[in-house]
């Protein structure tokens, strides 16, 4: 598989836009449960401090109707924004710790695409 | 309807502790109505066939034909809410009046979609249905010797909406209107501008657990600094206050100091607390909900009977956060239905959407905690080795919500 396309500023991000984004809730959250705690580290240490650079060129743009190399990295950023917690406050843990089975939550609104 | 009262007009639901202790008492509250299978079959027949109950929002349903079926199984029922032509909301039995199929098709607890000609056909025999209910044609209807067309409209149900939130009550004649039922509840949530908080992330689960426990366990503050140790760190100064007492309702407030932030969720947020359309607005709130606008106020915690609970949160608790809703659906006496929704305001570009997916993904995992205990708590309730709960102060709408449903089973 080819790596994605990203925004001129993030091409090296290319390789964990391929692992990490995807265009529904539903396959972002099966990747993070699968995800170690050496992933999301990898993951935040990309990205964490590009955040605000990725935020800004993010915000020029309409929430539907992005170029592709955009949406692309906004999947990414999607991503981040739901794996960031596991890194800041679960300690690497691919569940939120004493939780109930996330798997059995479902989204109601059959997990439209982004 | 609007009615937004002041709070010097809704001065008679306040209480303060000792109120409420004088009021609703200080001993435990037996878990018979929660362990004894016999309750709920007399929850059916008083609770869920004689109050109403929220299925839907008017924002779900824009356009004429625009419908929503859910799956009751409380009240045997699959209810179809569908917008007609002429703009209303209406709500009827999805079943077929030829002899009883279901007429939309559905899958899983609530199916969308929309008829487009404003007709809905059944797809046994091809009957077809306007969407604002009579019968408009039956294919082959010289064969039946005898068909009264003019009877056979769908068999409606009686459907009101307030602020948006669409009800349906089950009884033919329901005993109170809506407006009355909701009474000093709709007094103090009226108002909000909850419509325009279109941007929805709704989550459901079948928890093993009798209604109640779900209800409860969404019911109070007290659990926060311990379950959400996780999610929430460090949440300072939980103060769960300004009580409420309002008929059948309840409601109270959730004040307090915040947490300690997240490098990624500072980020985030301050994408949405920048902004004018998703900032705190605490001056948005009903007036009677947070009177003195005080800066730390997180959201409105309140019960509107029997098993709806709207938290309002007007941008001031998680970031951009609008507002958000619990409801608590029995599928029998020991399984529920929990439906969770984190509402906003819509992102104006894609780097808001992101923010509110961050949010979003911090309530939702917050929520994975409360769920955890439902089950272990039903199921140490089944053991037998607990009579009763012990509640403390801020446990009042679940004392509350207890001698509502003792005073409904009884009637």
């Amino acid at each position: 598989m080819t790596d994605p396309i990203l925004p001129a500023p993030f091409v090296d991000l290319a390789p964990l836009a391929a692992h990490w984004a995807r265009p529904s809730e539903n396959e972002r959250s099966e990747i993070r449960w699968s995800a170690s705690a050496a992933d999301f580290r990898a993951l935040y240490e990309a990205m964490m401090p590009r955040l605000d650079a990725i935020l800004r060129l993010l915000s020029e743009h309409p929430a539907s109707g992005m170029p592709e190399d955009v949406h692309n990295l906004f999947l990414l950023a999607c991503a981040f924004a739901e794996a960031s917690p596991h890194h800041e406050l679960y300690g690497g843990s691919s569940a939120v710790p004493f939780s109930f089975d996330a798997r059995r939550f479902v989204r109601m609104d059959g997990d439209a695409a982004l | 309807m609007t009615t937004t009262c002041t709070a010097e007009d809704l001065r008679h639901i306040n209480r303060s502790v000792d109120d409420i202790r004088e009021e609703l008492g200080v001993d435990p509250v037996s878990v018979r109505a929660i362990s004894d299978p016999a309750i709920y079959e007399l929850e059916r027949e008083k609770i869920f066939s004689k109050t109403w109950l929220k299925v839907a929002t008017i924002w779900e349903l824009p356009h004429a034909g625009d419908y929503k079926v859910k799956e009751l199984p409380v009240a045997d029922a699959s209810v179809l809410i569908v917008r007609g032509k002429d703009g209303r909301i209406r709500a009827f039995h999805n079943v077929c009046t030829h002899r009883g199929n279901k007429v939309v098709p559905s899958s899983g607890f609530e199916t969308f979609g929309r008829s487009r000609a404003n007709v809905v056909t059944c797809r046994f025999h091809g009957w077809v249905f306007s969407t604002d209910g009579p019968l408009r044609s039956v294919p082959m209807k010289e064969k039946f010797g005898k068909l009264d067309t003019a009877c056979l409209g769908l068999r409606e149900i009686h459907c009101d909406s307030w602020e948006g939130f669409v009800f349906i009550h089950f009884d033919p004649e329901p005993a109170q209107t809506l407006t009355d039922y909701l009474g000093d509840f709709g007094r103090l949530f009226g108002g909000y501008p909850y419509a325009e908080s279109t941007t929805a992330f709704r989550y459901s689960t079948v928890l093993n657990c009798n209604w109640k426990v779900a209800h409860y366990a969404f019911s109070e503050g007290y659990h926060v600094p311990t379950i959400h140790a996780g999610s929430l760190p460090g949440f300072k100064g939980v103060e769960h206050g300004d009580f409420k007492l309002m008929g059948p309702h309840a409601s109270s407030t959730i004040y307090g100091a915040g947490m300690d932030t997240a490098p990624s969720t500072l980020a985030f947020a301050s994408m949405l607390s920048t902004t004018e359309r998703h900032r705190p607005r605490p001056d948005q709130l009903p007036p009677a909900i947070n009177p003195e606008r005080r800066a730390d106020f997180q959201f409105e915690l309140p019960n509107l009977f029997p098993n709806f609970i709207i938290h309002l949160a007007s941008g001031c608790g998680y970031p951009g956060m609008s507002f958000f809703t619990h409801q608590f659906w029995p599928l029998d006496h020991g399984r529920t239905l929990w439906e969770g929704i984190n509402y906003f305001r819509p992102a104006q570009n894609a780097a808001e959407q992101v923010a509110q997916q961050h949010v979003n993904a911090l309530h939702r995992n917050a929520w994975l905690e409360d769920t955890a205990t439902m089950e272990d708590t039903f199921a140490g309730i089944m053991s037998g080795s607990i009579d009763a709960m012990q509640l403390m102060d801020q446990e009042f709408l679940i004392r509350h919500a207890a001698r509502t449903l003792d005073t409904y089973l009884a009637a």
